[in-house]
């Protein structure tokens, strides 16, 4: 629990393990997740490694730029990934202690998620296509009203485990009793509706669609192509990846190692894979069973988030 | 169909509009079983006769049909054909030929139509006093004249173009006779297309279109909007005019039958019924029994797999993934169903002039009505665990809602109409094939009337409201198919037993003299319901009476899309597909 034990050599090489299981497997969860829709739908499906198939293909393809696009267009991808990678390397998969040496503090998350946010935005108006502009309006309506609900609900969590750094939360977490608190367990409903929405799922947004007009995230990078959009498309997965290993670290973490031995280690990755499978299987499912709502009443859903992080924070103290 | 020739009703009718109006009217006679003909002296004859039809006697406008008869003598139209009819003619030596125009209106209660047709001279710059302000949904009708023979609509307040695009020249009238069919316009003019601004602050313009991102067909949607919220919705459409109108003027009739199967792939039986139907009208027989029968089944099935294709479609475009792709299964068991029947997925091939091109085996259709039956079933359970799906629901609930008073005035029909409570169908107003012989209330389940109409008031004309018409029209279709199935099965299982020789007229499936009874210059309606709404079919034979002079056709689709533009206002932008696709609406059977 202590960071003071980080500083040894073998932390460097787990905290490299961990980056590069969250770069290698972001794309393949998404291919589970297709995989699992595809078969609710009773659907083949394509494979699971259909999506580094596809990222693949798009390196290789050229790229359109359109004319009226400055700067902010050509490098909002780099930008944006290169704020996900910085997050990527901090986020604890085997063992809840700072492998570089370095604290972690959940507002930087949300501020370096804040960054990527901001670009992308500005991609979108940047090349003052329609759909881009409609795009962003609505990406900004919900990620204002989404923000607050995050605070409120990482807040609980901070009060409740005594710090703001993720590496503190998740040990506490992990060495906490398997009996939740209410407090926790409102959290827990409300971050979930938040990696919903973060993530773009229904009924929040709907990745599949081919309609212009119903797009969120995806009118955004409508005017992207080739190595861009690849990476942005990266990017989404392994934010996808990272929002879906906070949920399991802050409120599912039993199972994480918390020693050097590579034995436990292993055990605990194996754990881990199995609770970020079932998670993602129960996102597909909900996926499947809900229809996008209509633009506007998907405030009423965040609210419910926002009341439940509340009821979280009320509850710490009664 | 022949009960009216012999009924009274036509003839009433045939004397009240010749007693209001014997001063404005050359001729009037009956004709093709059901359609009254009144020829008038002037266009603003026309147009009185006209108000007076729409006004008093409450018959829609269907269509307007204008022909380029510069250089022919159309006997028909002069001769005295009114063997029926009662009436005296106030015959005009004093003619020339020039464009003629008609306008057809449909009764609601009674199975007539009225064609009130007019010549106007053969001048530079031929024109007619509009009709819109009385009869508001003769507005497209009137400028699909103007782009395809040049003559002016004298008062309609849009003169922009609505078939031809900007580019196209001015001074070419694509359907007039003196246009070549192989013409290339190497002109190319580059005038805007005046789209209605909306200004104010905050509001902006979003152009949509020609090209999508799905794979659906071409279509220009400009948007005006504040925020998410739909001020305005201009529709430019014509993209795939393909000319199928001059197309057929080069045919002879086997061939236009091809053609009228793709008018939309969707509506081939629909359409190469009603063309079919317009034939056999003009050559005054009744197709055998079986043949009715089979055209019916076919026709049902395609409405079915077309509803089951919009109803998934709806499903995609909330994004509830899992019903549209139960759906999609049913809509193939159909499709595989038609394929098993027709050998075409699309039901091509079956309509042909006098009859049909296939037939039915008794054992197939068994086969057939046991999966039908399950599909039913199937698509009960799906629409149940449909409306139990909050999230499904919602975004049906109040979207995209119309007006009746808009329904009736521009004239739209079909499911469209039925959604706000207008029961207008063709195969109920004007039985054509094998309709006449079943009882489709039955079948609708309307035993008390007045509770029927307290049920048409009910509906809200929402994409709910659209959804559950279809629902219910899938039912019924297939309560249709096993009603027709099952006497064709008792038929043959009659003959089994009796072993009755089969006479010709009653057991053929086509008749074959049918080209004898043609006369050159001749013409007909024929029309049929499509899953889109009333399809209207109008052909007049040349000199060579196995050649087409002019063939005009108008889909539902026509009727239809202006609806969209009123449907969307006050409705957000992401509820756009979801509206569109519940008018399912086809650019191909629009845009011709």
């Amino acid at each position: 629990m202590s960071t003071e034990i980080s500083a040894y050599p073998s932390s460097v090489l787990v905290g490299f393990i961990q980056f590069l299981i969250i770069i290698v497997l972001a794309p393949l969860l998404t291919g589970i997740m297709r995989r699992i829709k595809a078969i609710t739908q009773k659907r083949i499906g394509s494979s699971i490694f259909q999506t580094y198939f596809d990222l693949l293909k798009l390196i290789r393809k050229d790229e359109v730029i359109s004319e009226e696009s400055s700067w902010i267009f050509r490098y909002s991808p780099w930008i944006i990934f290169s704020a996900t990678l910085v997050v990527a390397f901090f986020i604890p998969i085997l063992i809840p202690y700072p492998p570089f040496g370095l604290g972690f503090d959940i507002i930087l998350l949300l501020g370096l998620f804040g960054l990527c946010r901001f670009f992308l935005m500005l991609a979108g108006l940047d090349v003052s296509s329609a759909f881009g502009g409609i795009g962003v309006s609505r990406e900004m309506m919900t990620s204002s009203l989404l923000e607050p609900a995050l605070f409120l609900v990482l807040f609980t969590l901070a009060v409740t485990y005594g710090s703001t750094n993720i590496y503190t939360i998740v040990s506490h977490a992990a060495e906490g009793s398997m009996m939740i608190s209410a407090s926790i367990l409102f959290s827990l409903f409300g971050f979930f509706i938040i990696v919903m929405a973060e993530t773009g799922k229904l009924p929040f947004d709907n990745p599949a669609t081919h309609l212009e007009l119903t797009m969120v995230h995806e009118a955004m990078v409508l005017e992207y192509s080739g190595k861009r959009l690849a990476v942005i498309e990266l990017s989404q997965s392994i934010k996808q990846l990272v929002l879906m290993i906070l949920f399991i670290n802050f409120f599912i973490p039993w199972g994480l190692s918390t020693n050097f031995s590579p034995a436990t280690m292993i055990g605990g990755l194996g754990i881990f894979l199995t609770k970020i499978i079932t998670l993602g299987v129960l996102i597909s499912y909900i996926e499947s069973k809900v229809a996008k709502w209509r633009l506007f009443r998907i405030p009423d859903l965040i609210f419910l988030c926002m009341a439940s992080g509340l009821m979280g924070m009320i509850f710490l103290y009664i | 169909m022949s009960d009216n020739l012999f009924g009274k009703k036509i003839f009433e009718y045939e004397s009240i509009i010749h007693e209001k109006f014997s001063e404005r009217i050359q001729n009037i006679y009956c004709k093709n079983f059901n359609e009254i003909h009144i020829l008038t002296i002037s266009p603003e004859d026309s147009n009185e006769v006209s108000y007076f039809i729409h006004d008093k006697l409450r018959c829609g406008l269907v269509t307007v049909i204008c022909t380029d008869e510069r250089n022919i003598e159309n006997t028909i139209d002069w001769k005295d054909k009114s063997v029926n009819s009662k009436q005296t003619i106030n015959f005009n030596k004093n003619w020339q030929y020039g464009f003629s125009l008609r306008l057809i209106f449909s009764s609601e209660t009674d199975d007539i139509f009225f064609i009130v047709t007019t010549f106007l001279p053969n001048v530079d710059n031929p024109a007619y006093p509009s009709n819109v302000v009385r009869i508001p949904s003769a507005i497209y009708y009137e400028k699909e004249i103007f782009d395809m023979f040049g003559i002016i609509a004298q008062g309609n307040p849009d003169t922009r173009k609505l078939v031809l695009h900007e580019r196209w020249p001015d001074n070419q009238f694509p359907l007039r006779r003196d246009f070549n069919i192989k013409t290339k316009n190497k002109i190319r003019l580059n005038k805007p297309y005046k789209f209605l601004k909306v200004e104010g602050e905050g509001i902006c313009e979003i152009p949509v279109g020609p090209v999508h991102a799905g794979i659906i067909e071409p279509g220009h949607f400009r948007f005006s909007i504040y925020g998410e919220n739909i001020l305005n919705l201009e529709t430019r459409l014509y993209y795939t005019h393909k000319g199928i109108e001059k197309l057929a003027e080069t045919m002879t009739l086997d061939e236009a039958l091809l053609l009228s199967e793709r008018i939309s792939g969707d509506e081939s039986v629909a359409n190469s019924m009603a063309y079919c139907q317009a034939i056999e009208r003009m050559a005054s027989i009744q197709i055998p029994k079986k043949a009715a029968q089979i055209r019916t089944i076919c026709a049902e099935l395609e409405r079915i797999w077309n509803h089951l294709g919009t109803v998934a479609g709806m499903c995609t475009d909330v994004g509830f993934a899992y019903g549209s792709s139960r759906i999609n299964i049913l809509k193939e068991k159909i499709m595989r169903i038609n394929e098993k029947l027709s050998g075409s997925r699309l039901l091509f091939g079956v309509n042909k002039i006098g009859g049909v091109k296939i037939d039915f085996k008794p054992e197939t259709l068994g086969l057939i009505l046991a999966d039908l039956s399950q599909i039913l079933q199937d698509f009960d359970n799906l629409v149940k665990s449909l409306h139990n799906t909050s999230s499904f629901m919602d975004r049906l609930k109040g979207t995209g809602i119309i007006s009746s008073q808009d329904v009736q005035a521009l004239g739209a029909n079909g499911v469209i109409a039925r959604c706000v409570g207008i029961d207008i169908d063709t195969r109920k107003n004007h039985p054509y094939a094998y309709y006449q012989y079943i009882d489709l209330e039955n079948i609708q389940g309307i035993v008390d009337k007045i509770a029927y109409e307290v049920e048409l008031k009910k509906r809200k004309g929402d994409v709910l409201s659209r959804f559950e018409v279809r629902v219910v029209e899938i039912t019924h279709s297939v309560h249709i198919i096993k009603k027709i199935a099952t006497d064709i099965l008792d038929k043959s299982t009659k003959q089994e037993l009796h072993n009755t020789p089969q006479t010709q007229n009653d057991e053929g499936l086509v008749i074959d003299n049918l080209k004898n009874h043609l006369q050159p210059y001749d013409s007909a309606l024929g029309y049929s319901e499509s899953h889109r709404g009333q399809t209207i079919h109008w052909v007049m034979l040349g000199k060579d009476s196995n050649k087409i002079f002019r063939y005009k056709i108008r889909t539902a689709s026509f009727c239809n899309w202006p609806l969209i533009e009123l449907a969307v206002q006050n409705n957000i932008i992401p509820d756009f597909p979801l509206i569109n696709k519940s008018f399912d609406l086809s650019y191909s059977g629009n845009d011709l």
